[in-house]
């Protein structure tokens, strides 16, 4: 059997396993490794156990941003200039208006404005997967708030409120973990 | 990912924040490709950065060193569980060291490939794996201590 041990484990398979079931490995290293595995009860152990921490991982509930977060961020990025054609404008006949008075930009000012709209969308687009949102998981382990709330015992204390743990000094809770 | 890589929300927040200029300073040098590995790459580095920056300083707020800073056991009842608390989980990959905390957070909670996650680290991908691996077996050790 071609050999794929690292030299702290001269018998044993170590991080192939990891590789094996991140579907990471060639084909034939992945059949060997499963070769090896049905006929070491150590590998086939640990394999369980890596197997077992990478669900746990896995099925971490994505954490949503604090409340007020992003309001802060928005200073960061702050929103494009009008241009001189716009400001003349009202806000109504801005909106009647934008995609004429943007295909009769200069080219200079059209460069200025793409370059504000890539920050902007770039800044939304970072925030949200730094932060993970909308990243897809599988289920979360904790029991939903509804099955919390309807548990007997259960007040909307402080004290007992996982949620209002994770409020920053007391700001209105509107995240959830 | 800013939240599982430092373990709490202010750190988390730092981070973020601390990314967007980054992104702010580059997003004019980016390449369309992956948005999405180019953000883990700058998030990974970041939060390595600010762990060494800390490393030096006498007040050592993340974790590096999973001997001296040992996360509560969750007990023997979660021992025997098929499944494990999302707080527990996040307490054990607090104390892995930082450079199998990134491998295993882009791996299993960003989702990124060995060859993603290498280029995000400037590591090869047997390095990869190799984080990887002990980073779980370290998470699963801790959790079933």
């Amino acid at each position: 059997m071609r050999s794929f041990n690292p030299p702290h484990l001269p018998d044993h398979l170590g991080d192939v396993l990891s590789g094996l079931l991140d579907g990471e490995l060639a084909a034939d290293q992945a059949q060997a490794a499963r070769s090896h595995l049905g006929g070491c009860p150590s590998c086939a152990e640990e394999l369980l156990a890596v197997g077992q921490a990478r669900t746990w991982l896995r099925a971490l509930p994505p954490v949503e941003a604090p409340f007020g977060f992003y309001e802060r961020l928005a200073p960061m990025w702050p929103a494009p200039a009008p241009t001189q054609q716009e400001r003349r404008l009202s806000p109504f006949e801005a909106r009647q208006k934008p995609s004429s008075f943007r295909h009769q930009a200069p080219p200079e000012r059209a460069n200025l404005r793409r370059r504000a709209g890539l920050v902007a969308v770039g800044a939304a687009a970072a925030t949200a997967a730094v932060l993970g949102v909308g990243t897809p998981r599988e289920s979360p382990v904790s029991p939903s708030a509804p099955q919390v709330a309807r548990a007997p015992g259960n007040s909307p204390s402080v004290a007992t409120d996982v949620l209002s743990k994770l409020a920053p000094m007391g700001v209105p809770v509107s995240f959830r973990r | 990912m800013a939240y599982r890589l430092t373990g709490n929300h202010d750190d988390a927040q730092d981070l973020v924040q601390e990314v967007l200029l980054r992104v702010r300073r580059g997003l004019e040098t980016y390449q369309p490709g992956s948005l999405e590995g180019w953000l883990s790459r700058i998030t990974t580095n970041t939060f390595l950065d600010e762990t060494r920056r800390r490393k030096r300083r006498p007040l050592d707020l993340f974790p590096d060193d999973p001997d001296r800073v040992v996360p509560p056991s969750p007990g023997a009842d979660v021992a025997m569980a098929a499944e494990a608390l999302p707080d527990d989980v996040q307490e054990a990959l607090r104390g892995l060291p930082p450079e199998y905390r990134s491998a295993v957070v882009l791996s299993d909670v960003v989702g990124l490939s060995y060859q993603e996650i290498g280029d995000a680290l400037h590591v090869p991908v047997g390095t990869v794996r190799s984080r990887i691996h002990r980073g779980r077996a370290l998470l699963r050790g801790v959790l079933t201590r």
